[in-house]
């Protein structure tokens, strides 16, 4: 059953901010949101908060309701039950207000490959309500912005994948939104591209500290480099949330070791591993183990140590601080997902 | 108030319709195949099965048996010779033998016989014909032509010539050519409005291009009418474009600016009938596949009945039906009093109110049925 929104409620939050105006009022409050598709439970009782200007990543493996719980909040999709507001508005009863707030790159290319660059946001602006100088000022400043000022006269399925993101990034910050929902931006991009869209994703929010994003992402160092915030989602559920180092702090153990041997390593040279202090034991292979240990106490030295006393020859031993794809492993687990 | 949002209400529904229909125009100039595909197919359509349909039966040959020899019967065969001599609508071969005649019929050699039997007279026995009837529209034409000549032949051995019946003709000769010129304006309507509208929108689906458009400020009415203006504005452009061509290839007559004005309004508003119901068709689908699917149901539901080849009064009940809803055949028939009767402009009024109502009921049902979801 959805809940609807009471008519007065945007109403209700502005007296509500405007007693307190030290905090700026939420971007994004979510309460119980819920989406099933049929018997399936696509988002499950989701609830959390992004601040104006912060920058909130949703991590999860493939399938686990990001993608679905960013449709909801950008309104194509609706909700099943639960509510949702954006910018103070209700994403079921005022979708136009939340549309108007809102930008987004989705996680498909939507721009139309036989415009042209510019033409492609010029299509846009005026379904923003953007028309003649302004329009032309504004897309001239944000191609510049985004380093395609030189190619708007190109069509736009003869850039390449990353200048072609860069363009959607463009169109999705258009007409200044308040919120901009990124869904996977830097999917299938080289190094370069990647870098140069975290360049550009940091130079907005420092030109515009009001602004607010929410991206969703399956590369971890993008999240850790971009995100204040990040909520780990897994079959609909958030697991965790908090800020990149919190979470890593939380996990309980600072560094992650990976020892490679010339020969399997036995269950119970295993055993007197993990006697060592060493945690959340996982291996690729026989000869090889990965496991997490805590900062300080030398336990990935004196693991290699051991194995080379008890006749093996260590070929690669790497000892490094967690990250938060540790967290994300430790969260999610290994086993790959059906979908 | 949103400081970037400039327009709002009636002015960002405008500014919407407009952005779609840029986009519209500028995919369709991008992609050379749909303007072939909208344009020049209806031209070549025009030419091939104009001239095909358009030319007059040429020497069939005809193997004429007098077994009766007498004035009567040599009467008859000047006719026929007459007819091979000035419409060379036949190649006579006189044969003697009746059955030599038949084996030739049958064997492809001759396409009638025409026995013209002993004793031939007014009171009987009469002329038989015996034709090829795989092919009815030759054994029509040749048995009518025959029927004529028996029918002189007779009328004048006897007491009184009989005079023909009048016959007048209430406007200049149209040849088949000409009469399907509004008809292939008409197909460029339509497939003008099969490569954009409403049924780009299923395109943006197959591609995702949607999801950019669906998360706009702009209503989901303005999107509706949008898609459908936009596919009506590319369909008029390619059915003004087929109308030119067909002004210069045939030889309709242009009856002064207010025929051609008329023959513009009949194009736009034919545009939007087919582009509305085209996308309420398609409202709901969401892969291409459907389209292809049901592009030739769709094309022998619309433009077959509309009368664009063969005259609607031809047709039995049940078409009929499906003819009087079938907006193309309310274009059709504005077109052709325009442009072949020469009729006033105000004779199309009544086609033009049944276009437009027609456009608005789609419309609306559009926009009821139109999810506006990924």
């Amino acid at each position: 059953m959805k809940i609807k929104s009471n008519p007065s409620d945007s109403m209700a939050q502005c007296l509500k901010w405007l007693d307190d105006p030290v905090t700026p009022p939420p971007s994004i409050e979510a309460e119980e949101l819920t989406r099933t598709f049929g018997r399936f439970v696509a988002d499950d009782h989701l609830s959390f908060t992004v601040a104006a200007g912060e920058t909130y990543g949703i991590l999860g493996p493939n399938g686990a309701g990001k993608t679905t719980l960013i449709r909801m909040l950008t309104t194509p999709l609706p909700t099943t039950s639960g509510r949702a507001r954006v910018q103070g508005h209700d994403v079921v009863t005022e979708r136009a207000a939340v549309r108007a707030a809102i930008g987004t790159v989705s996680q498909a290319v939507t721009t139309d490959e036989n415009l042209t660059v510019h033409e492609n946001l010029s299509v846009q602006g005026k379904m923003y309500g953007m028309w003649g100088r302004s329009l032309s000022n504004r897309i001239e400043r944000r191609l510049k912005e985004v380093g395609l000022w030189e190619r708007r006269g190109q069509v736009a399925r003869e850039l390449s994948g990353g200048m072609r993101r860069r363009l959607e990034i463009a169109r999705g910050v258009l007409h200044s939104p308040q919120v901009l929902f990124l869904d996977e931006p830097t999917a299938g991009l080289d190094p370069q591209s990647r870098r140069a869209i975290w360049r550009m994703l940091e130079e907005m929010t420092q030109a515009d500290a009001a602004l607010s994003i929410v991206l969703t992402t399956h590369a971890m160092d993008e999240a850790d480099h971009l995100c204040d915030r990040v909520a780990i989602l897994d079959l609909g559920r958030i697991l965790c949330e908090g800020a990149p180092e919190t979470l890593k702090r939380g996990l309980a153990t600072g560094e992650r070791v990976e020892v490679r041997t010339d020969r399997e390593i036995t269950a119970r040279d295993r055993e007197a591993i993990l006697a060592l202090g060493a945690v959340n034991w996982r291996s690729a292979d026989p000869e090889s183990a990965e496991f997490e240990a805590r900062p300080g106490e030398g336990i990935g030295r004196r693991a290699a140590e051991l194995l080379e006393a008890r006749g093996y020859r260590v070929r690669h031993l790497t000892i490094s601080p967690v990250t938060l794809e540790d967290v994300f492993f430790s969260y999610t687990g290994h086993a790959l997902r059906e979908a | 108030m949103n400081p970037v949002i400039r327009a709002r209400g009636v002015r960002l529904a405008v500014l919407g319709i407009a952005a779609i229909c840029q986009r519209a125009y500028v995919t369709l100039w991008r992609q050379p195949v749909l303007i072939i595909s909208t344009m020049l197919f209806p031209i070549v359509y025009l030419l091939i099965l104009g001239n095909a349909l358009n030319r007059q039966l040429r020497a069939i040959p005809l193997a004429v048996v007098d077994e009766s020899g007498n004035a009567l019967a040599a009467e008859c065969v000047r006719g026929a010779m007459a007819l091979e001599s000035g419409r060379d609508l036949l190649r006579i071969t006189p044969v003697a033998d009746r059955d030599e005649a038949l084996r030739g019929l049958r064997r492809g050699r001759f396409r009638a016989v025409w026995v013209l039997p002993f004793g031939l007279s007014r009171q009987g026995p009469t002329p038989s014909f015996i034709g090829d009837n795989t092919d009815r529209f030759s054994f029509d034409t040749v048995e009518a032509a025959l029927r004529d000549v028996w029918d002189a032949a007779s009328a004048g051995t006897g007491s009184g010539r009989v005079e023909p019946a009048v016959r007048l003709e209430a406007y200049p000769y149209l040849d088949y050519l000409t009469y399907l010129a509004p008809a292939v304006v008409c197909l460029a309507i339509f497939m003008g409005s099969m490569v954009s509208g409403g049924l780009q929108v299923i395109e943006d689906r197959m591609y995702g291009y949607h999801e950019g458009y669906l998360v706009t400020p702009i209503s989901t009415g303005t999107l509706v009418a949008g898609h459908i203006i936009a596919g009506a504005l590319v369909a008029m452009l390619a059915g003004d474009v087929v109308l030119v061509a067909v002004l210069v290839v045939t030889p309709v007559p242009v009856a002064g600016a207010a025929a051609v004005g008329a023959c513009l309004v009949t194009v736009f508003l034919t545009s939007l009938a087919i582009a509305a119901v085209w996308f309420l068709l398609f409202a709901r689908a969401r892969r291409a596949s459907v389209l292809r699917g049901m592009f030739g149901i769709i094309n022998a539901l619309l433009f077959f009945p509309s009368g664009a080849l063969y005259p609607v009064e031809s047709y039995p009940k049940w078409l009929r039906a499906i003819s009087d809803v079938d907006p193309l055949t309310y274009g059709l028939r504005a077109l052709r009093d325009v442009l072949l009767r020469g009729a006033n402009p105000s004779a199309d009024y009544a086609p033009w109110v049944f276009l437009l109502t027609f456009a608005l009921v789609c419309g609306i049902l559009t926009r009821v049925l139109f999810k506006r979801e990924v």
